[in-house]
């Protein structure tokens, strides 16, 4: 995919040394066309005008892709370079990513970065319930429910219950939890019953004030192997419904 | 009316009393025996399962028969079923997957309107003192042994006739297709205890610390300290079998 891209880049950078802005959207597509695809290359994806020359994407892979569209601010909101560079984003791919903070609650809550600009006032805020999908894009599904498996079999969360009970995306994400599927699992060391007591994952709240502590009501939580062979059990029944 | 009295007075038999009467009376009369026997008689149970049935009470003398006196504490309530310990024990004593030497059972409890808790209760051969198993052996090939008390097989004397299968209060026991042998724990005794290791496999994976092992009769042990807590409800399952099992439950609170 990425060396795809290279590859239209370098195409689109050619092809933009003769012509005019316009001109060369409508080259590039007609001969896009006219090549018949080539075996090697990938055909699936209908590459977008962000795809080419004039609007760097931003690609961060975590948590999620295409977050950011440089096009939008500067063909669309007319934005000059140096509104941006260099005072609040560095001329690098990937440097503000490489600093750490560039975060929801590092930054972008404490006015840096995106947050300079999308604080609510100058355009829109970078929390809110109807604005996490304007940057995190489609790739961002919210779950209804979501079972743990690591470090032991099974956690229920009900993520949906959750959202339902007021609790805003930035409430748990990025600080207590990644966005991404199964984040928290990939460190099940760390993911576990001593953390939450130390106020980390889900203690935060669960601490015996906010809600119930995590060192209370085991099974609440925890359905165990039983719950999860009954739950597959459940969806299979489902599907083989579905499928009648 | 005084009992000198009473004795002056002429039998008037039975036949003449009324049927509800006498119906009354020997309620009374069945009621107050039977409460004098611990419920032995209207509950058709005997005195010790009784004593049995009170938590603990017949072994808070602090004395065990046993040197060591190898005993399990579950702290029932930190179970999640994660089932490490199920997989740690087929790992052990190569269980082969019809057959479970420790199992963990659901219950589901009400805890108000709509809402329902999930206790999980693990189970293994409770090595009870008064092992129903071993009285219906017909070859003694399960026995307790004399020393630490853990009920155990000799699985050349076993001639499969699963009598004790149906006799365990905790079925804990399966028939072993590859020992030609009923199968059941001995709490690692072959696997572990016997090579020198002092916890066994399922006590040892077990996360939340739930399964308790060590000998009940050291005052030093946690199973012992476990046992004696003050002001700690301590059940054993199905203690109306009288089997004194020597697995026990409590609930406990995260340590």
């Amino acid at each position: 995919m990425k060396g795809y891209k290279n590859v239209l880049l370098a195409l689109s950078l050619t092809l933009a040394v003769g012509f005019a802005g316009t001109t060369f959207l409508v080259a590039d597509e007609t001969k896009d066309q006219g090549d018949a695809a080539p075996p090697a290359q990938p055909v699936a994806t209908t590459p977008s005008l962000l795809d080419y020359l004039g609007d760097t994407k931003v690609i961060s892979i975590e948590p999620v892709r295409q977050m950011f569209s440089h096009r939008s601010h500067v063909v669309e909101y007319k934005l000059a370079c140096s509104d941006c560079h260099t005072d609040i984003f560095e001329r690098k791919w990937g440097a503000a990513r490489d600093k750490g903070d560039y975060t929801h609650a590092d930054a972008f809550d404490q006015g840096r970065y995106c947050g300079v600009c999308h604080n609510g006032e100058a355009a829109f805020a970078t929390v809110g319930e109807d604005n996490c999908m304007r940057c995190h894009d489609s790739s961002m599904s919210a779950p209804d429910t979501i079972y743990f498996q690591k470090p032991v079999r099974t956690v229920v969360f009900e993520h949906k219950g959750h959202v339902d009970m007021g609790l805003k995306c930035g409430d748990c994400h990025m600080q207590l939890f990644d966005y991404r599927v199964g984040a928290a699992e990939e460190q099940p060391e760390e993911f576990i019953m001593q953390a939450l007591y130390d106020g980390k994952y889900c203690g935060a709240c669960h601490n015996g004030e906010a809600a119930f502590a995590s060192d209370t009501r085991c099974t609440t939580c925890h359905i165990g192997v039983r719950g999860d062979v009954r739950r597959l059990a459940r969806a299979a029944d489902k599907n083989k419904q579905n499928a009648q | 009316m005084k009992m000198n009295e009473l004795e002056k007075l002429v039998n008037e038999g039975v036949d003449q009393l009324p049927p509800l009467e006498r119906r009354t009376f020997l309620r009374a009369g069945f009621a107050i025996t039977g409460l004098f026997l611990g419920g032995s008689i209207l509950s058709l149970t005997s005195v010790r399962t009784t004593q049995a049935a009170v938590p603990g009470s017949a072994y808070t003398s602090g004395a065990y028969p046993y040197k060591p006196h190898y005993s399990m504490v579950m702290r029932q309530n930190l179970c999640v079923d994660c089932q490490l310990c199920m997989d740690a024990c087929v790992k052990t004593n190569h269980v082969p997957d019809y057959g479970y030497r420790t199992i963990i059972l659901e219950q589901e409890r009400s805890i108000g309107e709509n809402a329902q808790e999930t206790i999980f209760i693990p189970v293994l051969c409770n090595q009870c003192n008064e092992p129903p198993c071993v009285r219906v052996c017909p070859t003694v090939a399960t026995y307790k042994d004399k020393t630490h008390g853990i009920v155990v097989m000799d699985d050349k004397k076993c001639i499969g006739c699963k009598t004790c299968m149906a006799a365990c209060p905790y079925n804990a026991r399966y028939f072993s297709e590859e020992r030609r042998a009923v199968d059941k724990c001995d709490f690692c005794l072959e696997s572990r205890l016997s090579k020198g290791m002092t916890n066994t496999a399922c006590a040892e994976a077990c996360p939340a610390h739930v399964r308790v092992f060590g000998d009940l009769s050291d005052p030093e042990s946690e199973v012992y300290k476990l046992v004696h807590r003050p002001e700690t409800v301590l059940w054993v399952l199905r203690p109306e079998t009288g089997a004194l099992p020597n697995v026990f439950y409590m609930n406990d609170t995260v340590a």
